[in-house]
């Protein structure tokens, strides 16, 4: 009989290709806990660009787990564009298998894309940072709102019950 | 006259049969796309929404060509008519999205409920005849009907910015604001009025706007009696 395993999803943080921080999205936590999102998401940015440039090669766009830091495992994934998703989960003691993560960094990354069709929505450029992002980073302006309703679904669908494939 | 489920099967049909769909992302992101540009271009919604409606005009014109051609329906017995197969027919051939309809009699027509025996059949009548029957049923001018989209594949995942929602006039009532589909407003015009009805097609509410629902009217202002078509301005 497989385990039920549920990914107890923390918080999600979107950081352009440019390496500023996009949107951090935390899940029913605490006012407090917002900001140590913030510093993983940091962290895990430093781990990703040692990743990255120790295998310039690699195809993959799961990075896996980056580090452990407290209660919260994070994982690290590059879309093809550049644009690094970085997932704090709830450490349990079961095992949660990387095929599962892999299948959360898809919705992510989905949730992330159907975002981007909205037109009004100026995504990461590629002339790096520009006067409506940082209106954006100080809060000021929501343009994410719909990736945030998007997000919420995702985590939800996460701490249901996940069927993993049996055999 | 054919009922509403044989209109259902026609449009489900037409559908199937299209060989030539597109990508429905693409579609969304192009239209996103004209309208961001638009606004760009005009920077004031108002004739933003009035461009949307010429250009869907324009488009309209066209497209009821090549829908009579597919659907090789006759003429609608009366403005009734002309809602469903414009709902169940138009809408899901060509977007595949099926808005429900509520008919409006034009006011002071009588009940309008009761269709006189014998009644019209689908060959096109002479504008007497037309007359007498246009009296009788669904058919005066000031009918209309409200469609109701439960989804727009055209407004996929948008979201409109502060400055596009509408404002509380002095009166207390919405006023401004940009409505981004009103390109269908101009499809519904232009494909009726190569048929012969001069219809006035307008939003009356949006879900994007933060309205419960997607509404769109079109009313009947009078019927063109073969007359040489209006060149566009």
């Amino acid at each position: 009989m497989s385990e039920k395993e549920r990914i107890a999803l923390r918080a999600v943080a979107y950081i352009s290709p440019q390496n500023y921080p996009m949107l951090v999205k935390s899940f029913g936590t605490k006012q407090e806990d917002e900001l140590k999102y913030h510093y993983i998401a940091h962290t895990a940015l430093d781990v990703i660009e040692e990743r990255i440039n120790s295998n310039p090669k690699a195809v993959e766009c799961f990075l896996g787990m980056l580090y452990v830091l407290e209660d919260v495992a994070v994982y690290g994934y590059i879309t093809p564009t550049r644009v690094k998703i970085v997932a704090a989960i709830d450490q349990t003691d079961e095992f949660i298998k990387d095929a599962d993560i892999i299948l959360l960094f898809k919705a992510l990354h989905g949730a992330y894309h159907d975002a981007l069709q909205d037109p009004f929505l100026q995504g990461p450029s590629s002339q790096g940072l520009r006067t409506e992002d940082l209106a954006q980073m100080m809060g000021r302006d929501d343009k994410w709102k719909g990736l945030r309703r998007l997000l919420d679904k995702v985590a939800l669908a996460a701490s249901r019950h996940i069927p993993t494939p049996s055999g | 006259m054919a009922s509403t489920k044989q209109f259902k099967n026609i449009g489900e049909d037409l559908w199937k049969s299209r060989t030539d769909k597109i990508n429905a992302e693409l579609f969304t992101m192009a239209y996103g796309s004209l309208v961001v540009q638009l606004i760009q271009d005009y920077e004031d919604y108002a004739e933003v929404n009035k461009q949307l409606e010429k250009m869907g005009y324009n488009i309209g014109t066209r497209l009821i060509e090549d829908f009579l051609a597919r659907s090789s329906l006759g003429r609608c017995a009366d403005f009734r008519e002309v809602g469903e197969v414009v709902a169940k027919v138009g809408f899901k051939s060509f977007l595949n999205i099926t808005p429900s309809v509520v008919h409006h009699p034009a006011p002071g027509s009588g009940t309008g409920t009761a269709q006189p025996a014998g009644a019209t059949p689908r060959s096109s009548l002479l504008p007497s005849q037309n007359a007498a029957i246009q009296a009788q049923t669904h058919s005066a001018p000031g009918a209309f009907f409200v469609l109701t989209l439960d989804e727009n594949p055209l407004a996929e995942f948008v979201e409109l910015p502060e400055s596009a929602l509408p404002t509380v006039g002095a009166d207390s009532t919405p006023t401004g604001g940009l409505w981004y589909s009103n390109i269908l407003c101009g499809v519904l015009r232009g494909a009726l009025e190569m048929v012969q009805m001069q219809c006035e097609v307008v939003f009356l509410s949006d879900v994007l706007r933060g309205d419960e629902s997607t509404d769109i009217r079109v009313k009947l202002v009078r019927y063109l009696e073969e007359e040489v078509p209006v060149g566009d301005d």
